[in-house]
């Protein structure tokens, strides 16, 4: 045995590799519950993409044949139905995952410096799959997958001079038709999913580098044992490995749970309309994106104008780009910034739930005056954050990090 | 950091009590079904088969379902299937089309009748069973028929042989007619506003007007709980309790139909869940013996 991997290793950094970032990969010894979803969000995508290649296997995608081709995978492919259930329930678990996963960020000020590039690449992952959602919604051609997409790809109409150039170009026709579900297709199986997995490689080589943040926000490295190993370091594998399997049975039970006795989420992961074929005549009677998508669609509604409504919904996304240079407080994690912090997040997440229920929503004079405040209170918590971060009084952070 | 756990699981059950809250919508009847399991749901759903083909088939298809999915999954012998339920000269394994001409239907019934494959899904089970309950005499229709769960329906009233024609009790009619009055109100009263009348008066009568509608919607709620919200004016084949549980079983079918994995998917699921725990008790046990090298702060 030693002897193959010798000659492997002579030909490919095979053992390297599996030091580096697992065996002898140093990871703080004190995560806590937040620090799950990162390995969670693998699975959740090793999962999709098993799912999606079975799936496309059988799924047709023109306009004629893919909402009668997913019908067939329910029914007639073997297994058919649970490959879709996984498939359409993995892409909402993704987004609760993923949701959780930055929340943990903001906690414990993991986007801060030297962690800037692993917050940049993680936003670009998190736009990404926004994509792959968006499109992936289209192909069963239901006809909320119709309207939905015909409302979020009017929106580009509202860009000033190019914009009806731009919408037509996005769906390649001057409607939503057939070529547009196999642009999309395109784009969901091939393009996107091999951007999303380059992201993720660099989104790990970049926190490898850099090493993990933990709860505390203590840089583990300035404290070394006499072999360099970080003395409240361990390794990766195999404690965080056999750690993260209990968090993936806990998961896999919750996933299971829906996909075996709720898989439509009472219509929130498998909307109702999209139960009947896409038809250019009939309008669903209230059009609502899925429910990842919903916050930012509220701070779209929220704004007046419609071109206006479009940059704020853009910008929503784009300020959390900037996150590790508007956190100006001198200390990392929430456990030792002053409470302003505390409220602040607790506020703003607050807000986001908000958000994203009235997303949902039909818009009434009531809710588009919440939906204003929590949109004004959402930037706010960003664009002044130079400023309030600095505020207040922390508490001194100590040289070890908290292990009971 | 407590805080913060207690503030996301508030959030979550928030979140989910409003998933919950969600659907349902106001109709009348909003009579609840009586849900069934194990061998009385499948005899429902074999009776709701038969209705199926003998009333539904002609004009709405279920082409995602095949004749012998469903004899498999219904307990219904494939012989059984051939010798009484298919009238056209289908094969077993033949999806559940018919010949209706889409283009000639629309021109009979305004719209060509929908494919019922997904109905149970698109609507859901609940609706389809007060729908199917909620035919009544309507003169100004051009079927003679109206229906309350979906208004101007342009389907004509199918099951009449079977649940005879039924009319809304003068009670209902009275208090529909009172309802629209006050509703002819307010929107008058608002327009008296726009036009520069004074604001206090109109505002009253709108108040008063709006009581009006509230409470005679939930008198309205209140007589379809009891049963009053109909009366039969012409007798069918089924007494009303008889009509009633035939469209539990016809509902069931399409429940079937919408989802045909649906009953086996929740049986297999109890196991796979029962295997994910153990795993994971068996996860965590590994996970200990593992994390007692992981010693505190030295």
């Amino acid at each position: 045995m030693s002897q193959f991997m010798q000659w492997i290793d002579d030909r490919f950094p095979a053992t390297k590799v599996w030091n580096e970032h697992l065996a002898q990969y140093y990871a703080p010894k004190n995560f806590n519950f937040w620090y799950f979803f990162g390995s969670l969000a693998l699975l959740v995508l090793v999962n999709q993409i098993l799912t999606g290649i079975w799936l496309t296997m059988n799924y047709t995608p023109t306009g004629e044949g893919a909402y009668a081709s997913v019908e067939f995978i329910m029914r007639d492919v073997e297994w058919g139905w649970l490959l879709r259930y996984m498939h359409g329930v993995g892409a909402s678990a993704f987004f609760v995952v993923v949701y959780m996963h930055m929340f943990r960020g903001l906690l414990y000020g993991s986007f801060r410096k030297p962690r800037e590039l692993v917050w940049i690449f993680g936003m670009i992952i998190f736009v990404l799959l926004m994509a792959e959602g968006f499109m992936g919604y289209l192909l069963p051609w239901g006809n909320m997958s119709y309207w939905g997409a015909q409302v979020i790809i009017n929106l580009f109409s509202a860009v000033p001079v190019v914009g009806e150039d731009l919408a037509v170009w996005i769906r390649g026709d001057f409607i939503i038709s057939g070529a547009t579900l196999n642009r999309f297709f395109a784009l969901h199986v091939v393009a996107l999913p091999m951007a999303l997995l380059l992201m993720v490689f660099l989104h790990i080589v970049a926190l490898h580098k850099v090493g993990s943040n933990n709860p505390d926000g203590v840089d583990i490295k300035k404290l070394k044992d006499g072999n360099g190993i970080p003395k409240d370091g361990i390794a990766f594998h195999p404690y965080y490995t056999v750690k993260d399997i209990v968090a993936v049975g806990v998961f896999l039970f919750l996933f299971c749970w829906i996909i075996f006795f709720a898989p439509e989420m009472g219509g929130y992961f498998f909307e109702p309309p999209n139960f009947t074929p896409a038809d250019p005549l009939k309008t669903p009677e209230h059009i609502a994106p899925v429910w990842y998508f919903t916050p930012y669609y509220s701070v779209l509604k929220a704004v007046p104008n419609q071109g206006l409504g479009v940059i704020a919904m853009a910008a929503s996304l784009v300020i959390l780009f900037f996150l590790p240079w508007l956190d100006r407080s001198p200390v990392l994690s929430i456990r030792y910034k002053s409470s302003i912090y505390t409220w602040a997040l607790m506020l703003f997440v607050v807000a986001f739930f908000i958000l994203g229920y009235l997303g949902m929503k039909a818009p009434s004079e009531g809710r588009t005056l919440v939906a204003r405040i929590c949109t004004i209170y959402y930037f706010a918590f960003f664009v002044g954050m130079p400023w309030w971060s600095r505020w207040g009084k922390t508490k001194p952070v100590p040289t070890r990090v908290n292990y009971k | 950091m407590k805080n913060f756990i207690k503030i996301s699981l508030f959030a979550l059950a928030s979140v989910s009590t409003s998933i919950l809250a969600a659907g349902g919508g106001e109709i009348l009847p909003n009579d609840n079904m009586p849900s069934y399991s194990d061998h009385r749901l499948s005899v429902s759903m074999q009776n709701g088969m038969q209705i199926y083909m003998n009333n539904c088939m002609g004009c709405h298809s279920l082409e995602f379902q095949r004749y012998n999915r469903a004899a498999k999954d219904l307990d219904i012998p494939e012989k059984l299937v051939v010798e009484n339920l298919m009238f056209t000269g289908e094969k077993i394994g033949d999806l559940m089309t018919n010949n209706m001409p889409a283009a000639a239907a629309e021109k009979w019934f305004g719209t060509a009748p929908p494919d019922l494959s997904l109905i149970a899904r698109s609507r859901n089970p609940h609706w389809l069973y007060n729908y199917l309950r909620s035919f009544y005499k309507d003169d100004a229709r051009p079927y003679g028929m109206n229906n309350t769960v979906f208004k101007d329906v342009g389907m004509p009233h199918a099951l009449q042989a079977l649940q005879g024609i039924q009319d809304k009790t003068d009670e209902v009619k009275s208090l529909e007619n009172d309802i629209a009055y006050a509703e002819g109100d307010i929107a008058a009263a608002r327009q008296a506003i726009k036009d520069g009348g004074k604001k206090g008066e109109q505002n009253k009568k709108i108040a008063d007007a709006e009581k009006i509608v509230h409470e005679h919607k939930d008198t309205l709620k209140k007589l379809s709980k009891e049963g009053k919200y109909f009366v039969l004016i012409k007798e069918g084949e089924l007494s009303p309790k008889d009509f009633d549980s035939a469209m539990v079983d016809l509902v069931n079918f399409l429940e079937y139909v919408g989802e045909p994995i649906k009953r086996e998917r929740k049986a297999m699921g109890v196991y796979v869940l029962l295997f994910i725990l153990f795993f994971t008790a068996v996860a965590y046990l590994l996970k200990k013996e593992y994390w007692k090298d992981v010693k505190k702060n030295d």
